[in-house]
């Protein structure tokens, strides 16, 4: 163990990988999700017909929350190409005589075109055009019935008679960073943690000081794993929980299930990660590179497969598997379970007993590992 | 000593042969860049969610419940897999997973639309995913105004006698929505074409990495061999630089053509304006993993390196996250990498039919970028030759 302490020492690069990078992902996604969910983000309005109602239901648009309208004009070919120059993410189109239209009841036509290759951009600007398009049909109806003598309540009931109460559980606010943050930062220290723990090893084989690690732990490979991993583990589990602090008592993020709690399964998250990293340097024993190599094609992939930007539910049969064997996965099922809705730990169990074995998988493959510190030398 | 004709030639043959023979290399110059896509592009392929099992508490067991129930059934998003008796049964499943989401009809749902009055139901949406909250909202909210404006028109406002009038009460305003360049709305067309850039950018730099370790840990810490060929800074930065790439070259065009034609994914732009932005953003990229692999000196220092700065740097480019919600600080950082400009040049000309000149801003860029570079690495090269002499004179 003390061996270990030393050789970071020799390795800034070590000590940069796992101090620096962690903390200047905890700042980037803070920093970058501050708002929490984008808001005002630019839009162009395209006004064709210019007349006083047309003014009047683009100053409603302009207070939208998502909205923000940097271009005003008459030409939609100028929107659309400033679209093209990526300066806005939705048109809003009020063609040419919709006022006359409206005003002789002949069904006026207009249109909102987002770009959907900015997905969440899109996905909110198109929220609020539709909030929006339907809100302006409901007052003409409105100024039609009040016209009438009808009171609100009733005009309430004719033009919305079925109301949808939406109730977004553990995350009231729709807060983006709530679900990205919170995974990917903890999600990038897994992969730190895998490519270390593969890297550590295999500096052993790479300076030929494999025999030497075999000699000093008498062949006992619980020693050695536990001898070189347990400065590391320390490390990192402070690391994990530093995050959890700033996520939960700092930015004030949904944690139902309390902060001791999920410091818990942050620690698991860490041993699980290292068993992963062990694993794939016990299926490449002594080749770190191709271990790292496979530790970092696997490790990328895991924040694809884990889920919490496309649902596994949505993926290919075999993807859904494939989600299992991944750390950061079962990570996230633990997550929304007990921070987001507080549920027992007893409906996820299956995760928690998966990363456990994936911490203690290398030992019943220790023997290669043995193997290899005996008979295998650092091949390029 | 005879000053050797083609020096860049020699040494683009040296790197050539060196790679050829190095596995690890090797697996992220072909495997990485040929597999990778494949794989994101079928985890994504769905594109979106559909028909996510939701379960419905209908408190009101009236005909017109059952008709509600039957529509939101009917739409694409989601499926009603279960009825429970009660909201306690409904959470239960919940917290099984077994489903994502709770509609919660009210007892006095009908009686209160006879009325005339507001009837309130609820949506009790799982937010493991955004997503599920979205196509759940989505789906009832279709639903529900679809309801109201046959209500409206049919029970409230009795007096239409036309079909046109009839109309005319649904829909006083007609309102198109019209999706662009992604017309599904679906993650795939959103994601691919980005991280197909970045997945250039990250292979191009641990390709590179992986070489000039290799050369460290040979040469005793240069980062050239000490022969005669290796004299000329110029020659053996822009050498060295040919391999990779013309490699990456190959691979951004088999990304950019072959994986988005198997994969259907947007595909507007011109083969040429396509290979005009790669350039660039390829040439770029070759020299900032010169530059930067300069600093590493074992080879699988580099992994440890790169690899993380992929799920970052993908979020600075302002595709995933909206470029218009990011802070200037990251802005400025990100304005360092050619990813930045090349995923969001190369989003525009393929996936919305932009031509080169709406994109000009992002090409000067790439241009500016690989300039400096370019410069870097031949000052770091420059000094490595002048190590490199005084070694062997000192030998």
């Amino acid at each position: 163990m003390m061996r270990e302490v030393r050789a970071f020492g020799r390795r800034p690069i070590f000590l940069m990988i796992m101090f620096v990078a962690p903390l200047g992902f905890l700042w980037l996604f803070t920093s970058l999700m501050d708002a929490g969910l984008p808001t005002k983000l630019p839009a162009a309005l395209v006004d064709e017909d210019d007349t006083h109602v047309t003014r009047q239901l683009t100053r409603i648009l302009g207070t939208m929350q998502e909205t923000n309208f940097v271009i005003t004009t008459k030409s939609f070919t100028e929107a659309r190409q400033a679209m093209q120059r990526g300066e806005i993410y939705a048109i809003f189109r009020i063609p040419k005589g919709t006022t006359e239209a409206a005003l002789t009841q002949r069904q006026p036509v207009m249109s909102f075109y987002t770009n959907d290759t900015y997905y969440i951009a899109a996905s909110l600007l198109m929220k609020d055009m539709r909030k929006m398009s339907e809100m302006a049909g409901l007052a003409m109806t409105r100024a039609v019935m009040r016209a009438k003598g009808k009171t609100d309540a009733q005009i309430m009931g004719t033009l919305q008679p079925i109301v949808i109460e939406a109730h977004p559980l553990g995350n009231p606010h729709l807060n983006y960073s709530v679900v990205l943050t919170n995974l990917i930062v903890p999600g990038l220290l897994m992969l730190v943690i895998m490519l270390t723990t593969s890297y550590t090893f295999g500096s052993e084989w790479k300076r030929g000081q494999q025999k030497k690690l075999y000699e000093l732990c008498d062949g006992n490979m619980v020693v050695a794993i536990l001898g070189k991993l347990t400065v590391h583990t320390v490390t990192f589990t402070l690391m994990m929980w530093l995050f959890d602090f700033v996520f939960y008592s700092y930015l004030e993020f949904p944690c139902a299930c309390g902060i001791p709690r999920m410091m818990l399964w942050g620690f698991l998250a860490v041993l699980a990660s290292q068993g992963f990293g062990l694993l794939m340097f016990e299926a490449f024993p002594g080749q770190m590179r191709m271990a790292m190599s496979a530790c970092s094609l696997l490790g990328v992939m895991q924040f694809s497969l884990a889920g919490f930007s496309f649902p596994v539910s949505a993926m290919y049969e075999p993807f859904q598997w494939l989600a299992d064997i991944f750390p950061l996965h079962h990570y996230f099922v633990i997550y929304v379970n007990q921070a987001l809705n507080g549920y027992s730990i007893s409906y996820v169990w299956g995760s928690v007993v998966i990363l456990i074995f994936i911490y203690l998988l290398p030992q019943f493959f220790a023997w290669r590992l043995k193997d290899a510190m005996l008979h295998k030398n650092y091949r390029e | 000593m005879r000053k050797p004709k083609f020096p860049i030639i020699h040494v683009w043959l040296d790197e050539l042969s060196e790679i050829v023979k190095d596995e690890g290399i090797l697996i992220f110059m072909i495997l990485l860049p040929l597999a990778y896509p494949l794989l994101y592009a079928l985890i994504y392929d769905t594109e979106t969610q559909r028909e996510l099992p939701i379960c419905v508490v209908d408190d009101s067991m009236t005909g017109r419940s059952r008709d509600f129930i039957r529509r939101v059934d009917a739409t694409p998003e989601v499926e009603v897999a279960t009825h429970c008796t009660d909201m306690e049964q409904a959470r239960e499943l919940m917290r099984q997973r077994r489903v994502f989401g709770i509609l919660h009809i009210p007892r006095e749902f009908n009686e209160r639309l006879w009325r005339g009055q507001q009837a309130v139901v609820g949506l009790y949406s799982d937010l493991t995913s955004m997503l599920y909250y979205k196509v759940e909202y989505l789906a009832v909210i279709n639903v529900a105004q679809e309801l109201n404006r046959n209500i409206k028109v049919l029970e409230r406002q009795g007096d239409a006698t036309t079909a046109r009038e009839e109309s005319l009460a649904r829909w006083p305003i007609r309102f198109e929505e019209v999706k662009l360049y992604n017309s599904a709305g679906g993650f795939a067309a959103f994601l691919i074409p980005a991280v197909l850039m970045l997945i250039v950018q990250q292979a191009l730099c641990l390709c590179v990495g992986m070489s000039m370790g290799r050369s460290r840990e040979r040469f005793r810490g240069l980062v050239i061999p000490p022969t005669k060929h290796y004299k000329n800074a110029l020659a053996i930065v822009l050498g060295k630089a040919l391999v990779h790439f013309l490699m990456f070259m190959l691979m951004g065009i088999y990304m950019t053509v072959c994986v988005t034609h198997w994969f259907g994914l947007p595909n507007l732009g011109h083969f040429w304006e396509i290979v005009g932005m790669l350039v660039p953003y390829v040439a770029a990229s070759t020299f900032m993993a010169m530059f930067w692999s300069s600093f590493i000196f074992r080879r699988e220092d580099c992994i440890l390196l790169f690899v993380f700065m992929s799920i970052p740097l993908l979020f600075l480019t302002g595709v995933s996250w909206p470029g218009a919600s990011v802070p200037p600080f990251w802005k400025a950082v990100g304005s360092i990498f050619p990813s930045t400009y090349g995923a969001n040049a190369y989003v525009r000309i393929q996936c919305m039919g932009a031509s080169m000149g709406d994109c000009h801003f992002e090409l000067q860029r790439m241009w500016i970028l690989t300039g400096i570079y370019f410069l870097l690495t031949w000052l770091i090269y420059y000094f490595e030759i002048r190590k490199a002499v005084g070694r062997s004179v000192l030998d």
